[in-house]
């Protein structure tokens, strides 16, 4: 092989290389700046947060391999998540991000796939690409709020609770909702991170004095609150 | 006055203030801007102004409409809910209708209806004003908001309000009753001259057929009907003059007041019983007087809800028996005795007894009396236990006295009744009603061995107050 052969293939071997690390790279950076609008969120620093918010919109949209194929891998994921058929809707979300590695769509899916199977690392990882990828999702916030407040991390819960609501489309309706967590929730801190986010926007917020108590407290399954069929005489 | 001038300076007014919106507002500060232009121009009768914001507010970005099916039985248990004045229900419901879909102005105004019957007065004005953000022409809506500013003493947007709500609404005649009503009857001073002053701002609805050129009377406030009052105050105020200032109309109205009966207080009222609690079966009715006066006990550690059990109001002014292994190390503490919520703190607490007493907000015409009885003559008795196993509210459950038992020191009533973790410290309840003993605990063996620290215990324990308890020995079964 010449040397004018050979230079194509170093530097596509360089690339091979060099590659993940970038990736990798490029994902802490996402990552950095999700959690720092978490963390301006949290004190209502609106400025901070649309700057953070800039720097992810900057990123260059990520090549799509495949759109087709990854919106038929999304649309299969729908299914089976709709099925309750977790782990093979995680696969197709996966195999649409591989597809088109700018799917915001299917990283958050495989976020809330990985939050309804306790995995709340990868909940986290998953949905912080999707918010990368579309910071203003309110939806993925609201995923992320309810993976930190699972895993009992109060601020990181009320910065992203404070975003759903900055970039909810009618945020009547997410007052509301988080209206309804700061009253009904059972878990504390997410209840509790509720009742702040609520604050910290000046809207009418009361605070519970009995906490709701898990509706199903030690996988117990009240008999009797099961509807008894009838028969007519 | 020379009507179109008037109308000119309203809708030059109305010109003006359309541009007046800060371009950083929110969604809601936008509605509201809009709203309030109309409540400020309808309450000085400037007709064309209000029309003008109306168009703003009809020419505004609708949000995407949300899922209507699934809205529409949380909507329809809603609206049941709040007929039948179970008003937490009915929020609940209405809640998960509008986060289906907030688009309806049905749900908003109904969500900011039932806010407002909660007393939630802030989140009932941003439910109505969105709802006519919605809707500005939903006549329901203009008269819950008016509501809600009457309640909170502002006159002049109540007056607004509610004059929108009878411009628009398609039932002129019952708007107008429904002024009436609240002109007379409404506790809130405010609600009332609102109203009155809406009813005689908005002249009668032109009538679509032709009628008699006679002069018709102005809307009036009803009279309000009392059996023995005295009907000549409430005549004064019918008989005020347009021209009355709002000091004058407060006085009257403050008169009129006086013999409207004074709604019944929920926290002080008499438990009614329904028709069923009178029948044969006494679980039923113990549990009917004994659920109210069994409390939730919810204790907190670092911010975190740490431990639950169960507990029993023993006194008018809000104390509240506990076993003190329920509350041990707790930071904060709540409790909830029927409907009624409370934060507490520990007045008293001893090891041996297992006892703790709390002192709560928690007023009521009826506690639980202690049977300080504790004999042989005990064993066989039927008892009942109310408490929340497992966090399961308010669960019932029979069986006998099984045995008497001292234990260290302390005489427990052996009973059969099944408890679980969180049943401690509730009540164990004769078939009088009296409080035998306190759920404490249970053997992991066997079945249903199960212990209460006698009531005669509860007495002899330094967390006694006979002051402020009621004492009973036991009656003949």
């Amino acid at each position: 092989m010449n040397d004018a052969c050979r230079m194509p293939a170093l530097l596509l071997a360089a690339w091979i290389i060099a590659m993940p690390a970038a990736l990798a790279q490029d994902s802490e950076r996402n990552r950095y700046f999700v959690q720092q609008m978490i963390e301006m969120a949290a004190t209502n620093n609106e400025q901070g947060v649309a700057g953070m918010q800039r720097m992810l919109e900057q990123n260059p949209r990520p090549a799509a391999p495949d759109q087709a194929a990854a919106r038929a891998a999304f649309q299969h994921g729908l299914a089976l998540f709709g099925q309750d058929a977790l782990d093979a809707a995680l696969e197709a979300f996966q195999q649409a991000s591989r597809d088109d590695p700018g799917n915001a769509d299917a990283a958050n899916y495989a976020g809330l796939v990985y939050r309804k199977m306790g995995r709340f690392p990868e909940a986290e990882a998953a949905l912080q690409q999707a918010l990368a990828l579309e910071p203003t999702r309110a939806v993925a916030w609201f995923q992320l709020a309810q993976v930190y407040g699972l895993t009992n991390d109060a601020d990181r819960a009320l910065g992203a609770l404070a975003n759903t609501y900055r970039f909810a489309q009618n945020q009547m309706r997410a007052e509301e909702i988080l209206r309804n967590i700061a009253e009904n929730e059972a878990a504390d801190i997410l209840r509790n991170a509720a009742l702040e986010t609520l604050r910290l926007f000046h809207l009418p917020a009361e605070a519970v004095i009995v906490p709701p108590l898990p509706a199903n407290p030690d996988g117990i399954v009240p008999m009797n609150s099961a509807p008894i069929p009838t028969r007519a005489p | 006055m020379n009507f179109p001038l008037l109308a000119f300076r309203g809708v030059a007014l109305a010109l003006a203030l359309t541009g007046a919106l800060p371009a950083s507002a929110s969604q809601y500060e936008t509605i509201d801007y809009y709203v309030q232009q109309m409540i400020a121009l309808a309450s000085a009768n400037e007709e064309a102004g209000v029309l003008i914001f109306r168009e703003q507010i009809e020419n505004l970005p609708r949000p995407e409409p949300g899922d209507a099916r699934q809205a529409s039985p949380f909507s329809q248990h809603g609206q049941e809910r709040l007929a039948g004045g179970q008003l937490k229900e009915a929020l609940a419901a209405f809640r998960q209708a509008f986060i289906a879909d907030p688009a309806d102005p049905e749900i908003a105004g109904a969500l900011g209806l039932t806010y407002l019957r909660l007393r939630r007065f802030k989140e009932a004005e941003r439910l109505l004003v969105y709802a006519l953000s919605l809707a500005p022409t939903r006549s329901a809506s203009w008269l819950a908001l008016g509501q809600v500013y009457g309640q909170q003493g502002d006159v002049r947007r109540a007056t607004g309000a509610f004059v929108n709500a009878l411009r628009f609404a398609q039932d002129q005649p019952q708007a107008t009753e429904q002024l009436r009503q609240l002109a007379t009857a409404d506790p809130a001073d405010a609600v009332r001259i609102g109203a009155l002053q809406a009813l005689r701002a908005t002249k009668p609805a032109p009538a679509t057929k032709p009628v008699p050129l006679t002069d018709s009377p102005p809307p009036q406030p009803a009279v309000p009907v009392q059996p023995g009052g005295d009907s000549r105050h409430v005549s004064e105020i019918q008989t005020t003059p347009s021209t009355t200032t709002t000091r004058d109309l407060l006085g009257s109205l403050k008169q009129g007041l006086a013999l409207l009966a004074k709604p019944a207080d929920p926290a002080t009222a008499e438990p009614t019983a329904s028709p069923a609690a009178d029948n044969g079966n006494p679980g039923q009715r113990i549990y009917r007087r004994g659920m109210p006066l069994t409390c939730l006990i919810v204790t907190f550690q670092d911010g975190k809800t740490a431990n639950l059990g169960s507990g029993l109001l023993v006194s008018k002014d809000g104390l509240v028996i506990t076993n003190n292994h329920v509350i041990d190390k707790a930071e904060n503490l709540a409790v909830r005795c029927g409907d009624r919520e409370s934060v507490a703190r520990i007045r008293k607490r001893s090891k041996e007894p297992d006892l703790a007493l709390l002192a709560t907000k928690l007023k009521s015409k009826e506690s639980f009396i202690l049977n300080q009885t504790y004999s042989q003559d005990l064993i066989g008795l039927d008892v009942f236990v109310i408490g929340n196993p497992y966090g399961l509210e308010s669960t019932f459950s029979t069986g006998v006295i099984s045995g008497l038992r001292e234990i260290d020191g302390v005489r427990y009533i052996q009973i059969s009744a099944p408890i679980s973790p969180g049943n401690s410290g509730g009540p164990v309840i004769l078939r009088d009603g009296t409080v035998i003993g306190v759920a404490t605990m249970g053997l992991k063996v066997g079945q249903n061995l199960n212990f209460a620290i006698a009531a005669a215990d509860v007495i002899a324990s330094p967390i006694f107050a006979p002051k402020q308890m009621q004492v009973r020995s036991v009656s003949a079964p």
